[in-house]
Parts: C-alpha cells; sequence; structure tokens
C-alpha cells in the first residue's frame, strides 16, 4: 500500500471520531426532549416523593446538562449505558443478545438484493428501453414504493399462514441452528431486501449502459470479443465500486428498516427492541439501542470508505 | 361450605375424594390424598415423568414473592414456592396448604396449624420459626412489595414447633385467601441469609419445582422437588419456560412442536385453536377485570347519574364479541359469574341502555351530552378497546378523546396525580374480593383516584366481610358490598378475561384457574 | 410552492403564460409524468373530499357487521369494530397525505435556513453545520423518528415534525452546496458590493436558484415520509384512534391477519400507489428541472 492510500486511510478513521462524538450527543439530548420530569416518569406508578428524589440522585438528573452528559459517555465508553427501567438488565447485554439476530437477517437481506438485482440490472442494460428493460425498471420502482412491512405481512399471510412454507414470525439465533436461523429469516430478509434488489438493478443498469456506450468498449466489441467477455471483464469490475457503495448505503437502510419489520415477525432484534422501549419509555434502553445502530452506521461508512479506497485505483491522492 | 359430604372428582384419575371440614374451614383433595399416600395410578403417572415445556408470556421481575411486582410472575413462583393455603381452581374458595389446617379463635386472632416434616429445597425445615420469618420479612422487610397485603396483621407468634399464631389489628378473615397468593409464598430463611438480595434470582421454597436456571428473557429451568409435601404432586420431571412476550408466536411454538404449552393467548388466538392443526385448548373464566376507572372528586363525574349513564352506555356483549373475539364474560360487577360471591341480582343494574343514558344525562342537567377527558395505554388491544368504547359512549352523549401513553405513565397521572376523568384498565383480581373492594374504593386508596369518601356503608360492609370465616355470612356481606358500589357506579365493569391455553395432545391434565395465572402441578405427559 | 414565489411579481402573467405552454409540451413529451401528477391530484382531490366521496362514516361501528368480506354494500368489507373500510380508506389518504406535507414542510422550514447559512457564511459556521448535518444524515432515518416521538409524546403531529427534523438535512445539504455556487457568481458579489444585506441577498438571488433541486427532492421526500407515516402509525406512534390512517388500518390488520388476511391489501396497495406516484413525479420533474439530464 502506498503511502498516499495510508495517509487517507488515517484520516478517514479520525474523520469518524468527531461524528461519533457528535452522535453520542445527539443520543444523550433525546432525553431533554421528553415532557415533564423525567424522573417522575422513570419512578413510575405509586412512586413517593423520596423515590422520584432518589431517581434524581441515581440517574444525576440534578446535575447540568453537560455534566449528565460528560458521565453518561464516559460510562458509555467503558460500554455501561445503564440498566433496563423494566427488566433490570444492563444495556450492554440487550443488545448483546439482539443485535446478532438483527445482523444476521439484514446481512441476509443484502445479499438477495444483491442475488437478484445483479442479473436483473445485467439484464436490463442489455437491451437499454426495451420492453425487458422497461418491465424490470418498472418493476424495481415498485420495490423502492411498497412499504416494507406491508410487504413482509402479506408473505406471512401467503407463504406461512397459506402455504405452510415458512414459519410465520420468530426466530432461531444462527449460533443455535443455521439452518433454522435461515428458514425463519427467509421471509424477513425478502421484505427487507425490495428496496436493494431495485437500487442495486437502478444502480447497475445506469453504470453499464454508461460504459456500454463507451468508445472504448465499442472498440472492444470491434476487436470481436464477445459480449459476455466484455460485460465480465471489463463491465462488472469497473461498476464493483459503485456497487460496494450502492450496498453500504442498503445495509444502512435495511438496518432502519428492521424498526417495523422486526416487529411484524417477531424477531428479537435491535428494531424492535427499540420499538418497546419507546412505547413503555424505557430510556436507557432506546438511548444504548439506538446508539448501537448509529455507530454500525457509522463504521459501516467507515469501512465502505476504506475498501473503496483499497480497491479503486483511481483514488490515489488525498 | 354447607355440604360436608360433597364428593368430587379429580378430573386426575379419576378417584374420588371426600371434602371434609375441620374448625370452621376446609380440606381439600391433597390432604386427604396425602394421608392415603400416592395411588398406583398417579404414580404410574409420574413414572412417565418428562419435561413440560412451556411457552411463557414474560421475563419475571423477580423470583422472589416478595420482593417482585407483576402478576404475570405467578407462573413462575407457583411451582418454586409452596403456599401456607391454596386455593380451588374453579372458586377460589380457600383449601389447606402448608397449613393443614386452621382457624379464628376470636376475629383478631389466626391459628395456623402448620403439615410436620415439610423441608425447604436446600433441606432448611420449613417450621413455626420459618414461617414466622417469611410473614414478618414480608410485612416489614423495607424490599417488601407486600407489605400492604399483611397491613392488618399486629404480630406473629411462635405457639408450638408447627403452630403459628397471628395477632391482628383488626377483624380480617380475608388472611387465609392472602395467605394463598405471594404473602403465603414460603421462602428458605437460610437461602435467604447466604444470598440476600441474590435470592431474587437464585430462589429457594419448599414447592412442587425446584429451580435450576434463569437466563433473562429467555428460559427458566425448573426440576421435580422429590421432597414435596404432597406426593400427588408434581407429576412431571421438570419443567422449562421459554420467555415468548407475542402471543400469537407463543401459539405457534406450540403448532410447531417448540413447545407443549402457552397460556395468556387472546380471543384472536382462540379462533385459531379452533380450527385445529394438532392443538388442543384449555378456557376457563378469571377474575381478571378490564374496566373503566373514574375519578369522581369533581366534574361532571361527581353526578351519580352521569356514572349510571356511563354505565348503561356499554353495550358488554358487543364489547366481548368485537374485542375478545367472544372470548371472555361481560361484567357487571368486580367478580365473574362463577365466583363464590357472585351476586345475580346486582348484575341486572346495568342492561345495555343508550335512551336510558340520555335521560340520565339529562336529569344529571347535561342535555346536550358531555364531554370527558379519557385515558387509556397505547398498546393495539388497549387500543381497540377504547375505540369501541368511545364509540359505545357518543351514542349515549358522552364525547372525548383518550390520551394514551405506557401502563406506568399513564397508571402514574391517573392514580397519583389525578390527571383525566376516567382511565380505561383492567383489574388483575385478588384471591379475596373483600381486598379487592378494599384497593379499590377505600377513601384513601391509590386506587381511588379521586380520593373520594366511599358511599355511606361500603366500608362498614367490607369490615363485616371481614369478620366472619363463614363462607355463606362473607357472600351476604359480598352482595352488600356489590349492590353499595353498583347502585353507586363507582366503576365502569366491562369484561372478564377468559384464560385461553393451547396445549400439544399429550398434555394431560391441564385446567385454568379463576385467579387466571396457570398452575401446572397436576399436570402430566402421555405418549 | 413555484405559484407562491412569482404570485408578487408584475411579470407574472408572461411568466405563468411560458410556464404554461412548457407544462403542455412536459405532459406531452413525458407520459409516464403527466400519469403520476394526474393520479396525485386525483389522491389529494379524494383526501380533501373525503366527506362527500366516502360512502359511510369512517368511525361508525356496528357489531353485527365484524369482518365481513367484501359486498355491494361494502365494497372492500367492514373491519374489526364494523366500519366500512372504503370510508376509512377515503379518510384516510387525508391524515396520510397531509402527513407527508407536514414532513417536508418542517424539513424545508429546518434545511432550507440552515443550509442558506452554512452556504453563504462559510468558515467554521459552515464546518461546524457541515459536522452536523453528515452526522444526522449517517442516523438511520426511521430509527431517529421513532425515538424522537417517543420522546416528545405519541401523536401524528409529533411524529411527523421528528419525520421532517429527520429530513432536513437532505434539504439542508443541498441548499448548502446550490449556495456555495450561487455565492461565488457575479451578481451575487455586485449586490453584495452596494451594500444589500445578506438576508436580501439571500432570498433574492439564492433562493430562485436552489428552488428546482428542492422541489425535485421534496417530492421524492414525500413519498418516503408517506412510507414513514405508514411505519410510525403502524406501530401505534402516529395517527391515534379514532382516526383512520393508512398505516393504523394495517396495524389493525396485523393484528387481525390469522381471521381476515384480505384486511391488509387495500391500506398496502394505496400506500404503494401514492408513494409510487410521488417517486415517478419527482424523477419527472428531475428530467425536466435539469438540462443535463435531458439526454438520458
Amino acid at each position: 500500500m502506498s503511502r498516499n492510500k495510508q495517509l487517507m486511510l488515517l484520516n478517514r478513521l479520525v474523520q469518524a471520531i468527531p461524528i461519533m462524538i457528535l452522535a453520542t450527543f445527539l443520543v444523550f439530548s433525546l432525553l431533554q426532549l421528553v415532557p415533564g420530569d423525567i424522573a417522575i416518569t422513570i419512578a413510575g406508578e405509586n412512586a413517593s416523593e423520596e423515590r422520584i428524589e432518589q431517581i434524581r440522585e441515581q440517574y444525576g438528573l440534578n446535575q447540568p446538562f453537560l455534566v449528565q452528559y460528560g458521565n453518561w459517555l464516559l460510562n458509555a465508553v467503558q460500554g455501561d449505558f445503564g440498566e433496563s427501567l423494566l427488566s433490570g438488565e444492563p444495556v450492554l447485554d440487550t443488545i448483546a443478545r439482539v443485535f446478532p439476530n438483527t445482523l444476521f437477517i439484514v446481512v441476509y437481506g443484502v445479499l438477495l438484493s444483491v442475488i437478484v438485482g445483479v442479473p436483473l440490472g445485467i439484464l436490463a442494460s442489455s437491451r437499454p428501453n426495451s420492453r425487458l428493460d422497461g418491465t424490470i425498471m418498472g418493476v424495481s420502482s415498485l420495490g423502492v414504493a411498497v412499504p416494507n412491512f406491508w410487504l413482509g405481512m402479506v408473505l406471512v399471510s401467503v407463504f406461512a399462514l397459506g402455504w405452510n412454507w415458512f414459519p410465520a414470525t420468530g426466530f432461531t439465533a444462527p449460533s443455535e441452528s443455521l439452518s433454522s436461523a435461515i428458514w425463519f429469516a427467509t421471509l424477513p430478509a425478502i421484505a427487507l431486501c425490495t428496496n436493494g434488489v431495485a437500487e442495486v438493478t437502478r444502480q447497475l443498469r445506469s453504470s453499464l449502459v454508461e460504459i456500454h456506450g463507451s468508445q472504448y468498449v465499442r472498440t472492444l466489441h470491434a476487436k470481436g470479443l464477445s459480449p459476455a467477455v466484455i460485460l465480465w471483464k471489463h463491465g462488472l469490475k469497473n461498476v464493483s465500486v459503485n456497487l460496494l457503495t450502492v450496498i453500504s448505503l442498503l445495509f444502512n437502510k435495511a438496518l432502519a428498516a428492521t424498526v417495523v419489520v422486526e416487529t411484524v415477525f417477531a424477531i428479537p432484534g435491535m428494531g424492535n427492541t427499540i420499538v418497546k422501549a419507546v412505547l413503555e419509555s424505557d430510556f436507557p434502553v432506546v438511548q444504548g439501542a439506538v446508539l448501537a445502530m448509529v455507530v454500525t452506521v457509522i463504521l459501516v461508512n467507515l469501512l465502505t470508505d476504506l475498501l473503496y479506497t483499497v480497491l479503486d485505483p483511481r483514488i490515489k491522492q488525498v | 361450605m354447607k355440604n360436608n359430604d360433597n364428593p368430587i372428582v379429580s378430573e386426575a384419575d379419576g378417584f374420588t375424594f371426600r371434602r371434609r371440614e375441620f374448625l370452621g374451614m376446609l380440606t381439600g383433595v391433597a390432604a386427604v390424598a396425602a394421608m392415603a399416600g400416592p395411588s398406583a395410578l398417579m404414580a404410574k403417572v409420574r413414572d412417565n415423568g418428562g419435561i413440560l415445556r412451556v411457552g411463557a408470556a414474560a421475563n419475571p421481575s423477580s423470583m422472589d414473592p416478595a420482593t417482585g411486582g407483576s402478576g404475570s410472575d405467578h407462573i413462575f413462583l407457583f411451582p418454586v414456592f409452596a403456599t401456607l393455603v391454596e386455593w380451588e381452581y374453579d372458586t377460589l374458595e380457600p383449601r389447606p396448604g402448608l397449613a393443614e389446617s386452621w382457624e379464628f379463635p376470636n376475629p383478631q386472632t389466626l391459628v395456623l396449624n402448620l403439615r410436620e416434616g415439610v423441608t425447604f429445597h436446600d433441606g432448611t425445615p420449613l417450621d413455626a420459626d420459618a414461617v414466622k420469618f417469611n410473614l414478618d420479612r414480608n410485612r416489614s422487610d423495607p424490599r417488601s412489595n407486600i407489605r400492604s397485603d399483611l397491613a392488618s396483621v399486629e404480630s406473629v407468634e411462635v405457639t408450638g414447633d408447627y403452630q403459628v399464631t397471628v395477632h391482628l389489628k383488626s377483624p380480617d378473615t380475608s388472611l387465609p385467601l392472602v395467605l394463598s397468593d405471594r404473602a403465603g409464598m414460603m421462602v428458605s430463611p437460610t437461602a435467604l441469609e447466604k444470598l440476600g438480595e441474590d435470592h431474587d434470582r437464585n430462589p429457594v421454597g419448599a414447592g412442587p419445582m425446584k429451580f435450576v436456571e434463569w437466563n433473562d428473557g429467555d428460559r427458566i429451568i425448573l426440576e421435580r422437588n422429590p421432597e414435596f409435601w404432597d406426593q400427588e404432586r408434581p407429576l412431571v420431571d421438570g419443567i422449562t419456560f421459554r420467555i415468548i412476550t407475542d402471543s400469537a408466536t407463543r401459539l405457534r411454538s406450540v403448532r410447531s412442536g417448540q413447545n407443549d404449552l402457552a397460556y395468556h393467548l387472546d380471543g384472536r388466538q382462540k379462533a385459531m385453536i379452533e380450527r385445529g392443526g394438532g392443538v388442543e385448548g384449555t378456557y376457563g373464566p378469571t377474575v381478571y377485570c378490564y374496566q373503566i376507572y373514574l375519578n369522581h372528586a369533581s366534574g361532571p363525574l361527581s353526578n351519580v347519574k352521569v356514572r349510571q349513564a356511563l354505565n348503561h352506555a356499554i353495550n358488554r356483549e358487543a364489547l366481548v364479541r368485537a374485542s375478545m373475539r367472544g372470548a371472555g364474560e361481560p361484567a357487571y360487577m368486580n367478580l365473574p359469574s362463577s365466583h363464590w360471591a357472585y351476586d345475580a341480582e346486582v348484575a341486572e343494574l346495568y342492561p345495555h341502555d343508550p335512551e336510558k343514558a340520555r335521560k340520565l344525562l339529562a336529569e344529571a342537567g347535561y342535555p346536550d351530552g358531555i364531554e370527558l377527558d379519557m385515558r387509556g395505554y397505547n398498546d393495539q388491544g388497549s387500543v381497540q378497546r377504547q375505540e369501541i368504547i368511545m364509540g359505545m359512549l357518543a351514542d349515549a352523549g358522552i364525547r372525548g378523546r383518550f390520551t394514551t401513553g405506557t401502563i406506568s405513565d399513564m397508571s402514574a397521572a391517573y392514580f397519583a396525580r389525578g390527571e383525566g376523568d376516567f382511565l380505561v384498565s383492567a383489574w388483575t383480581g385478588r384471591p379475596d374480593p373483600s381486598l379487592t373492594y378494599a384497593l379499590l374504593y377505600a377513601g384513601d386508596s391509590y386506587f381511588n383516584a379521586g380520593k373520594v369518601e366511599p358511599p355511606e356503608g361500603l366500608m362498614e360492609a367490607i369490615r363485616e366481610s371481614r369478620s366472619t370465616d363463614d363462607l355463606e355470612q362473607r357472600k351476604q356481606a359480598f352482595s352488600t358490598i356489590q349492590r353499595i358500589v353498583m347502585e353507586n357506579a363507582l366503576v365502569v365493569p366491562l369484561a372478564f378475561r377468559e384464560d385461553i391455553m393451547a396445549s400439544a395432545p399429550k398434555v394431560q391434565n391441564l385446567r385454568t384457574n379463576l385467579l387466571g395465572k396457570p398452575k401446572f402441578e397436576n399436570v402430566y405427559l402421555q405418549g | 410552492m413555484t405559484s407562491h414565489a412569482y404570485a408578487a411579481t408584475p411579470e407574472r402573467v408572461v411568466k405563468e403564460d411560458s410556464l404554461f405552454r412548457k407544462f403542455g409540451q412536459w405532459c406531452r413529451h413525458d407520459k409516464r409524468g403527466a400519469t403520476s401528477l394526474v393520479v396525485l391530484l386525483l389522491i389529494i382531490a379524494i383526501a380533501v373530499f373525503a366527506p362527500w366521496v366516502a360512502p359511510y362514516s369512517p368511525t361508525e361501528q356496528d357489531y353485527s357487521k365484524i369482518l365481513l368480506e367484501p359486498s355491494m354494500a361494502h365494497w372492500l368489507g367492514t373491519d374489526d369494530l364494523g366500519r366500512d373500510v372504503l370510508s376509512r380508506l377515503i379518510h384516510g389518504a387525508s391524515k396520510s397525505v397531509y402527513a407527508a406535507f407536514l414532513a417536508v414542510g418542517v424539513a424545508l422550514l429546518i434545511g432550507v435556513p440552515v443550509g442558506l447559512l452554512a452556504g453563504f457564511l462559510g468558515g467554521w459556521v459552515d464546518a461546524g453545520i457541515s459536522r452536523v448535518i453528515d452526522t444526522l444524515l449517517s442516523f438511520p432515518a426511521i430509527v431517529l423518528a421513532v425515538a424522537v416521538t417517543g420522546a416528545m409524546g405519541i401523536g401524528l403531529t409529533n411524529a411527523m415534525v421528528s419525520v421532517g427534523i429527520v429530513f432536513s438535512p437532505h434539504l439542508a445539504r443541498l441548499i448548502r452546496a446550490r449556495t456555495l455556487v450561487v455565492r461565488e457568481e457575479l451578481y451575487v458579489d455586485a449586490a453584495r458590493c452596494f451594500g444589500a444585506p445578506v438576508s436580501r441577498i439571500l432570498i433574492r438571488h439564492v433562493t430562485p436558484n436552489a428552488i428546482q433541486p428542492v422541489i425535485v427532492q421534496c417530492t421524492l421526500l414525500l413519498a418516503v415520509a408517506l412510507l414513514a407515516e405508514a411505519s410510525l402509525s403502524f406501530l401505534g406512534l402516529g395517527v391515534q384512534p379514532p382516526d383512520p390512517s393508512w398505516g393504523q388500518m394495517l396495524a389493525r390488520a396485523y393484528m387481525n391477519m390469522e381471521i381476515a388476511p384480505e384486511q391488509m391489501y387495500a391500506p398496502g396497495l394505496a400506500i404503494m400507489v401514492t408513494a409510487l406516484t410521488f417517486n415517478t413525479l419527482g424523477e419527472s420533474l428531475r428530467v425536466a428541472l435539469d438540462p443535463t439530464m435531458k439526454g438520458l
């Protein structure tokens, strides 16, 4: 690796740090949006004045906002996000328990997007503006417009309740049984992937159409290379970097979509956890889980940037 | 109980037991059976053993009966902790547990006679000292959540190796049934001393099952206690609870064979169970009551006619049909029709009649109807009930919109801070009805949001119900209580929840109970 | 929005005339775009005139008609409380469309000034704002909306304001980029030299130049906002009963999925068609308004 590249990688890493810190600040500020005295809300049913005071003390709510934030950040950096107000389980344990499940369906969904989207994109680009192209692009615009949780419901209704091909809801951890995990995660992954299929198809099509039209490829064509070889050797290789960006974008979108999709499939994942915690005003869980998601997105973006730097020969200078 | 010789057939095995009466109290099936020793058939069933796999509705708040606070904990607590008193499944009448008999020599003294030779899972003897330790802990330990359950207790005295005398501040014959719940669950004093707060997660009791493992939000594993005082129970080698909070998923876990049994299902799932598919349904009424709490301190609801109008405006049959898919019982008072203290006459007071409701509103000075500040919870089931109620009230000229929030937020706002005119919620029920009435309507009670002094005669009648332990006399007292409550329309009862369980065909002798907190002590597996 | 911007100017007639002609050309040229515009106007008309279009009241309950299948009397059947599904769908349109516009409105209200400020002032203000924008963009949008709604309190307005807040960095970034370009233009320099106040320069010169991409972006955001409303109402954070919205209807259909699966189709399709309409229109506008895209 060239020195330039190393410098660039370092630069990217350093850039991520202020974003992370800002993200923690924004997540912590969420609590400030809660109307009224949060201590009373936390104390819950039948709470005495002393109990409320005790909670103020315990959560440091009687301190200035920035001090509260500082303390929280200090603990968070050490992996202490507090405990759930309802179950008393440490938030980090909750995240450790449910995050792998979410990761599993998201990765599965993104894989499906690529597996379905790449052939569709190639197919569409092979005859631009043909009827086939029109159909594929039409379907892909449906893929963007369909609410993924609704698609999830339709899938459950047809494939699980109707035909009994897949389980309707629930989840098996991949660590327990991979085959069972795949079986359970298939419908959720399909529900998550439609948007991705559409994005991959469109992106690939437009890049390929552009390449097909380029002087360079026309020359190759004239030299008698078969279209398949041209596509493989020059087309896909050139678009792979673009595709990488799309995939990281897809990952982030799918991660966000788990909020509703996991609820539909009753999957014990991050999205489900956040929704439940929000509905139960379990603030430490909301903060911890949202932060975990944001950090994941930032890390994925970072990783994409790094891969991008490594892969693309054109990016050499800072 | 008047019928001294009422033979009842235990569904477990087809044996006939006799119910007998000791000194003004009751014995049940188990006591007789215990004296007779395990029967041959029972032993055979038990030798089959097997592990019962249960889809559980919620992670427990604590496995210590004194420090936990959630009604959904009992499902785990009942197997691990034997109670001083037990109840009949169908009526909640008291029957002997660890206390093989009890009596009230005078209304302010309760004598408990304990079973001899019982030990906790850790080998600690369960004697009078252990019981005194538990009762004192439950009523005075700062970590105890059930201090108010034993508020009438003045002191606990050990009057024999196996006899405890409880001195009361005021007559309280509801106490035996109180001792069938958390307050009567006996914890090993040795274990508590050793573990301290860790006992919350490593419980040691004297129940039919021993605690093995609790993995938060995931599973709880119990194994058979071979030393349980009643050799007829339990009939399985162990219970494994898998915690699955979503009820539809719970049912599916039974259908897919992952679990043998799921409880606390709702009406929609009842419809699914009945469609077949290798799952059997077990249904039964419970004392769990959906109701509208009324804050009648001020505003239109301070007028009794308006409160009566509310009661006439609700079409309870339709509510049960629409929101519970028929799996419930319309509620016209705080007790369901199968309860021993039910009064059929009181149930006639409020037929659905929107016309009458409008007339009552007009008489109360609101010919154009009223507008109320309504409160409720934000889960889908609650929201649906609110929509139905809103529609029914609108037909009678009662308008308004709901403010919703989490159970803890809304309950705190309504009960503690007195916000809103009414709250659509539920009452989970108590083993003894006198607790229900005192907690709901006493002037200083948390659940009386307006802190309004109860109508004349109510508190007297509640005291009356506690001053005798004759069930017939108590029933009379409860009729008076219910009449006062409903004539004054202190509440709008809506519907009693039906307990709905689904099980695999191999699960035998599964029964619901009126408390709505299933016990699995008599369940066995076949095939 | 366009008509507003030009309403006060004297050249109105001329402009409108040419706009009108341009519009006619566009309709002939871009049939997809024109169709989506017609569909959108139809949906908006249905939303506005819902009380007159709907055959029944959307909130009238009838317990003798629970979960009926479609019939002549109830074209789309009845829901779990015996209400007419078609009427709820029609009334739901107004809530859903209103929600989408509300969210995008909030996003404009926050995003435009912030973007202008960052772009025009530059320096550390720009650096700071850009960092915040980058950070917010790395937040998974719907997750943030769920969390913000949870904190501010459940309800349609809060939910859509949250969504608007989450969208605003997209617009801010766009405006900032445009502003940077415009700032370097000669006429802005000239205006500054003449001592015109910054606010005036911003409004007079930057706004018209940035308006086109903003319109495109807003149309696309409307689709996302519509889907967000559906998601939040589905989770019980948005529209509160008895008001119907498409997401809320889906939540109820989900509850009854095992006994009445057909309940989920109408609201789901309505969401999809409307989102598709916004998307198609957005793409068409992008092509129509951006000269560099004409060739493609």
